[in-house]
């Protein structure tokens, strides 16, 4: 990817190497991928008669049943199962994102007052004992399609099903919904179209909304609920689905606090107050319809969701029919449960077979009208299918042995081994269930009802012991495929040093043989101790998953550090400066004409002292604002900062820093293309267009409002396209046509000819002029961008980040000596990343903007929107590498080209590879060790919560590296060809 | 400056240090143990009334080219070193991280105080505007050859303080509720006592 290659090593094989790194760190990449998060093994086909009676040991030879019709299979499981079914309908309420405690309070505490109000049917429900709720917890990723698969499988994805969320694929395995299709129920679906990605072809009727237009809070409810009256009316369907959004939406927009949210839950409230009115109206031979009303997660204080928090597991399971009346029932308990036991349930429920790979265990106490008896098959029923599972998962597992191995009654000492422990458990069970196994049945007539409770409290703790078990083996690796996947990426990141290294030698003879003086001194300054120290530090701090939670205050911490020590340097270097300045001549220090465009204006040494602490300085203080603008990572999201401050301020406010900083960003741009010498009209026609830009992100900002309930406005997504159709055209123009525009002779130059060959020095200067311009017109772009995407709070801190940018790139440009080439590069990419953070992302999958995605989407489209997700996230860092290509055009117009210097590869390895190859280099050893680190971790209690989610960000953020380096490479690469190109016909010309 | 070198006797280094020492050993004793951190505006407070008139004292009499520059000359500057100083520490200190507030505001300050003793104001005494002099105690060149004493005596211990409080500002995320942390912190803390 790097074009570049000097004196030392080709600039072929430069870029050969680094181009073979690159490819064995993806390689490597997609290994440890595929390996630390496998596709979970799950077992094939779909439960069927066979699941009612005992498993066979040995290899489960999946006898191939024949196909009956829907009524036939439905008496068979009736009349295997020897459990009546309880129920004939179902109608499964999902209400996304409702977290259990708005309704079952937390902690044996009954919910907020408010809360009470909101719902005041469902609440009498449970106060009068004619419903029963679970605090249902549910796995984390807490994102929609992981958590409806759980419901309806009763098995836990992997963790990579988020990747997948924004790309439903058809649900192929074992779940209920397919299983009562089987047995001929009509299903219909109302609702979040996720359901019909994952059942395409499933649904007897169906409508589906998007789940994407999250502002959105009104309308996607009311295209459920219009549908009510008509599908009660109907009565032609056995199941029905709906799926309500509108309460995530609202927990989106405005969090747990939202006004909004009363008015919502009030909503919801009344559809269960229809639903089971019409339920109980309907009913011919009364109460064999099951109301369920669940969430598919739960949302933290900011309404987002997305991790492990007790907030975002908290969803709810909420049971309303005859068979879970009771004549006592204390609804406020902290009742749990998992969400994966709804599976189960509901199957046994129904009468269907339990889904094969269920880990979910029986909910007993809805099953308060069967009899004992029955409610043991239930138990026993589910305890057959966690033995087929566990026979998939330990071959060796057979319940024969297990009772041939005598843990019988007698024995209550836990053996060692899981699998023993699970045999034990299980055979104690049967034991308890069918005594006649050991002994005669007539000694126990008598204690039979003693003998129902300790049996079903075997069944119980069976059940539980190998659920928790199951769920923890889904996540089971092959270590060799991992480590050399690790080592894959260690020669890659080896592969990339080893280049810098040789480059770096390279260098450091060719500058030693150019200057004489202070510059080429060969030890280690502050700055670079310090930077190879951070690296440690930092890859140091990966280990702790406390440090990963908050890692915002590392990259803050470093950052700040280094431009201290900047600043430190700079005054030494102008109190050295001064006291030279007594002896030595002026103008030795600072040549004649090595100004760049920012150095133009002649400064006196004083003045350009001044400049130098100052541009510092502005970096240091525009760094605090930032850190104290989110604070908190995911442990500390409480910690009040600007953001929590302004968000409770007055809208009005936010707007006005937003147009604040628009208006900042199109003054900054127009100031520094000022600085630009052959003001030509093309350069003038991008201005316009950035400032047209400008003004579509200032109507735009008009026109949205914060916190409402009106779905996303017409012409607020037109003003969106609008703008980035110009964008687009404008970025476009400038690439191609920037190196075109800048003059590779000029008369003036040809008449003072004082250099040793004036002409290469305009076309090189022409190089410099054209990538300043394209770089300036993609930051200033990008900026807008971010100022129409980002979160409204999050205008100001993308101004800082511009303004870090743009000082840090004058600062190095006004001593380019003074801190050395891959120092300036390692800070502007500090710089990125502790504004990565200042942007309020965290390591939290939460944290991701999913509101923005949708800015200026007509249609729901997968890539478009996870582009424009990509772009939100990683704005900053991604500033900084389109910085980077500024800094390219400013550094190498550091002194008069000697005539070794004049091959155009020359210029270009000047240009680009350390700024290629230094971002690669530090996102490699990040990305290495953390992997390292991740497989180091794998046991640990958080590797799902903190490790992963993180994990994912380095992965991302690795393709945001090549991304921001490919553009950089590119337009050096395109600006340098088209010079040569124009050089050539020139002296054709000419000749 | 070679003869200005043979001034400060290895005897009369230890006896400058010992007094800024007692100095700070009397604010302890005043302010009480564990004060740091339960009260810090309060030990600082102290600390800083305790530590600036030995140093100002001490250093002022160590003045570089005393012919032409009086004691009371020097002490001016110190004075006037102090308030320059700690402006400049707790710009760093806040650029690192320490909070803004009016909550706070008056333990930055006497923090900030604290640290221009340490680091700024003795090479004010005994500099005054020298920029030549500044330059050298600035740069690490000072331990790397044979220089005055005094200028060993003033960059090592502002040196040592600076790196000791940007350790300081390292950030420690842990939740404490492991034992381990639970006895590191408590370990911090007795650390940064020893650190003033």
């Amino acid at each position: 990817m790097a074009g570049g290659g000097g004196a030392s090593p080709s600039c072929a094989a430069v870029a050969g190497w680094t181009v073979a790194a690159v490819l064995l760190q993806v390689a490597g990449l997609c290994m440890f991928l595929y390996g630390f998060f496998p596709v979970k093994p799950t077992l094939p086909g779909f439960s069927g008669a066979a699941s009612y009676r005992m498993p066979s040991c040995g290899p489960a030879g999946g006898g191939e049943e024949p196909a009956l019709p829907p009524d036939q299979l439905r008496s068979l499981y009736r009349e295997l199962s020897e459990v009546p079914p309880v129920y004939d309908r179902l109608v499964l309420m999902v209400i996304d994102g409702l977290p259990a405690e708005f309704i079952l309070g937390r902690g044996g505490k009954p919910p907020s007052k408010e809360m009470m109000e909101s719902m005041p049917y469902t609440q009498s429900l449970l106060a009068g004992c004619e419903a029963v709720g679970y605090h249902a917890k549910a796995a984390p990723p807490t994102v929609t399609m992981p958590r409806l698969k759980a419901m309806v499988s009763g098995a836990i994805g992997g963790f990579l099903d988020v990747a997948f969320n924004f790309n439903t694929q058809a649900f192929l395995d074992d779940n209920l919904l397919d299983q009562l299709h089987m047995i001929g129920y009509n299903l219909v679906m109302l609702g979040d179209e996720t359901w019909i990605k994952l059942f395409p072809k499933l649904f007897w009727r169906q409508d589906g909304v998007s789940s994407f237009y999250v502002k959105d809070t009104v309308e996607v409810d009311f295209n459920v609920s219009r549908h009510l009256e008509f599908e009660f009316a109907a009565k032609d369907w056995n199941v029905l689905i709906l799926h309500y959004l509108g309460l995530d939406h609202v927990g989106h927009t405005g969090g747990r606090q939202s006004v909004l949210m009363p008015p919502k839950l009030k909503e919801m409230d009344d559809v269960i107050r229809r639903v089971h009115n019409s339920v109980s109206g309907l009913e011919d031979n009364s109460g064999r319809t099951l109301l369920v009303v669940v969430s598919d997660h739960g949302m933290t204080e900011g309404g987002n969701h997305g991790g492990s928090s007790y907030e975002e597991t908290d969803s709810l399971a909420l049971f309303i029919g005859h068979s879970v009346q009771s004549s006592y029932c204390s609804p406020y308990d902290q009742n749990e449960a998992l969400q994966v036991d709804l599976a189960p349930t509901l199957a046994l429920l129904l009468g269907t077979p339990i889904p094969k790979n269920n880990i979910g265990v029986v909910l007993p106490e809805l099953f308060n009208s069967l009899t004992d008896e029955q409610k043991l098959r239930t138990l026993e029923l589910n305890s057959l299918q966690f033995l087929r599972l566990l026979q998939a998962q330990l071959p060796a597992f057979c319940l024969e042995d297990c009772i041939n191995a005598k843990y019988g009654l007698g024995i209550d000492k836990y053996p060692e081994s899981i699998e023993k422990k699970l045999c034990h458990l299980l055979s104690k069970a049967f034991d308890l269930h069918h005594p006649s196994h050991l002994h005669q049945r007539s000694n126990f007539k008598s204690t039979e009802a003693g003998y129902n409770r300790t049996a079903v409290d075997a069944y119980c703790e069976f059940l539980r012991y190998a659920s928790e078990w199951l769920s923890h083996r889904a996540t089971n690796k092959s270590f060799y495929l991992l480590v050399s996947a690790i080592s894959l990426m260690i020669v890659s990141c080896l592969c990339l040093m080893g280049i810098v290294s040789c480059l770096h030698k390279g260098k450091s003879l060719s500058q030693f043989e150019r200057h004489s003086e202070w510059s080429s001194d060969n030890h280690w300054h502050l700055d670079e101790v310090f930077i190879i120290m951070g690296i440690f530090l930092y890859v140091g701090s990966l280990g702790s998953s406390s440090f990963v939670e908050e890692e915002q205050y590392t990259w803050h911490y470093l950052t700040s550090t280094l431009y201290l020590i900047f600043l430190i340097k700079t005054t030494q270097s102008m109190l050295r400066e001064s006291n030279s300045a007594v002896a030595q001549t002026e103008g030795k220090i600072f040549h004649g004409n090595n100004c760049s465009y920012v150095t133009r204006c002649k400064l006196i040494p004083r003045k350009r002292d001044g400049y130098k602490v100052c541009t510092i300085v502005i970096v240091l203080v525009s760094g605090r604002i930032l850190r104290a603008w989110h604070q908190g990572g995911v442990n500390w999201v409480h910690f009040p900062d600007i953001s929590k401050s302004l968000a409770q301020a007055d809208s009005s406010v936010v707007k006005a820093l937003q147009i604040i900083s628009v208006l900042a960003v199109v003054v900054l741009y127009s100031a520094s293309l000022l600085l630009l010498r052959p003001r030509k009209m093309n350069i003038l026609a991008v201005w316009l267009s950035h400032f047209v830009c400008g003004i579509l992100v200032v109507l735009h900002i008009c026109q949205s409002q914060i916190n409402t309930s009106l779905p996303t406005k017409h012409s607020t997504t037109s003003i969106a396209q609008i703008f980035y159709v110009i964008v687009s055209i404008s970025l476009t123009f400038t690439f191609v046509a920037s190196p075109w525009i800048f003059p590779i002779h000029s008369m003036e130059a040809e008449q003072t000819s004082s250099g040793s060959n004036p002409e290469t020095a305009i076309r090189v200067q022409g190089i410099n002029h054209s990538m300043f311009l394209t770089g300036l017109t993609y930051a200033a772009f990008w900026c807008l961008l971010q100022l129409l995407l980002q979160q409204p709070i999050n205008a100001i801190p993308l101004l800082l980040i511009f303004l870090q940018t743009i000082f840090s790139i004058i600062h190095f440009s006004l001593d380019k000596s003074l801190h050395k080439k891959w120092v300036q590069i390692v800070a502007m990419q500090l710089l990125g990343l502790s504004g990565h953070f200042g942007l309020g992302n965290t390591n939290n999958l939460a944290s991701i903007d999913v509101a923005g995605a949708f800015i200026g989407i007509s249609s729901y489209s997968t890539v478009l929107s996870g582009i424009l997700m990509f772009i939100i996230t990683y704005g900053s860092p991604l500033l900084l590498y389109l910085g980077m290509v500024v800094y390219a055009s400013v550094i190498s117009s550091d002194d008069i080209p000697t005539p070794h210097q004049l091959k155009w590869s020359c210029i270009l390895d000047k240009m680009i590879t350390l700024p290629c190859l230094l971002p690669l280099l530090i996102n490699s050893i990040a990305l290495t060790s953390y992997t390292i680190v991740l497989l180091l971790m794998r046991n640990h209690l958080f590797v799902w919560s903190v490790f992963s989610p993180k994990y994912l960000y380095v992965c991302a953020a690795t393709v945001c590296t090549y991304a921001g380096v490919f553009i950089l490479a590119m337009t050096a690469v395109y600006t340098c060809t088209v010079f040569s190109y124009r050089t050539i016909n020139y002296r054709n010309k000419s000749i | 400056m070679g003869e200005e070198a043979k001034q400060v006797s290895a005897s009369s280094a230890a006896v400058a240090h010992a007094v800024c020492f007692a100095g700070l050993a009397a604010a302890h004793y005043f302010s009480g143990r564990g004060a740091l951190v339960s009260d810090p505006a309060h030990a600082l407070r102290l600390l800083v009334v305790f530590e600036a008139p030995p140093v100002i004292l001490v250093f002022s009499l160590l003045r570089r080219d005393p012919k032409r520059c009086s004691f009371l000359k020097a002490a001016a500057r110190g004075l006037l070193g102090l308030p320059i100083g700690a402006f400049l520490n707790a710009f760093g200190a806040i650029v690192l991280g320490a909070p803004i507030g009016i909550k706070y505001w008056a333990a930055t300050t006497y923090w900030s105080l604290l640290m221009s003793l340490f680091t700024f104001v003795p090479a004010a005494c005994v500099f005054g505007a020298s920029k030549v002099n500044w330059q050298i105690v600035l740069s690490h060149s000072t331990y790397c050859r044979p220089t005055d004493a005094v200028d060993y005596m003033i960059s090592a211990p502002a040196h040592g303080a600076v790196i000791g409080a940007w350790l300081g500002a390292w950030p420690m995320p842990l939740d404490w509720e492991r034992p381990w942390q639970f006895s590191m912190y408590f370990y911090s803390e007795r650390k940064e006592d020893g650190d003033y």
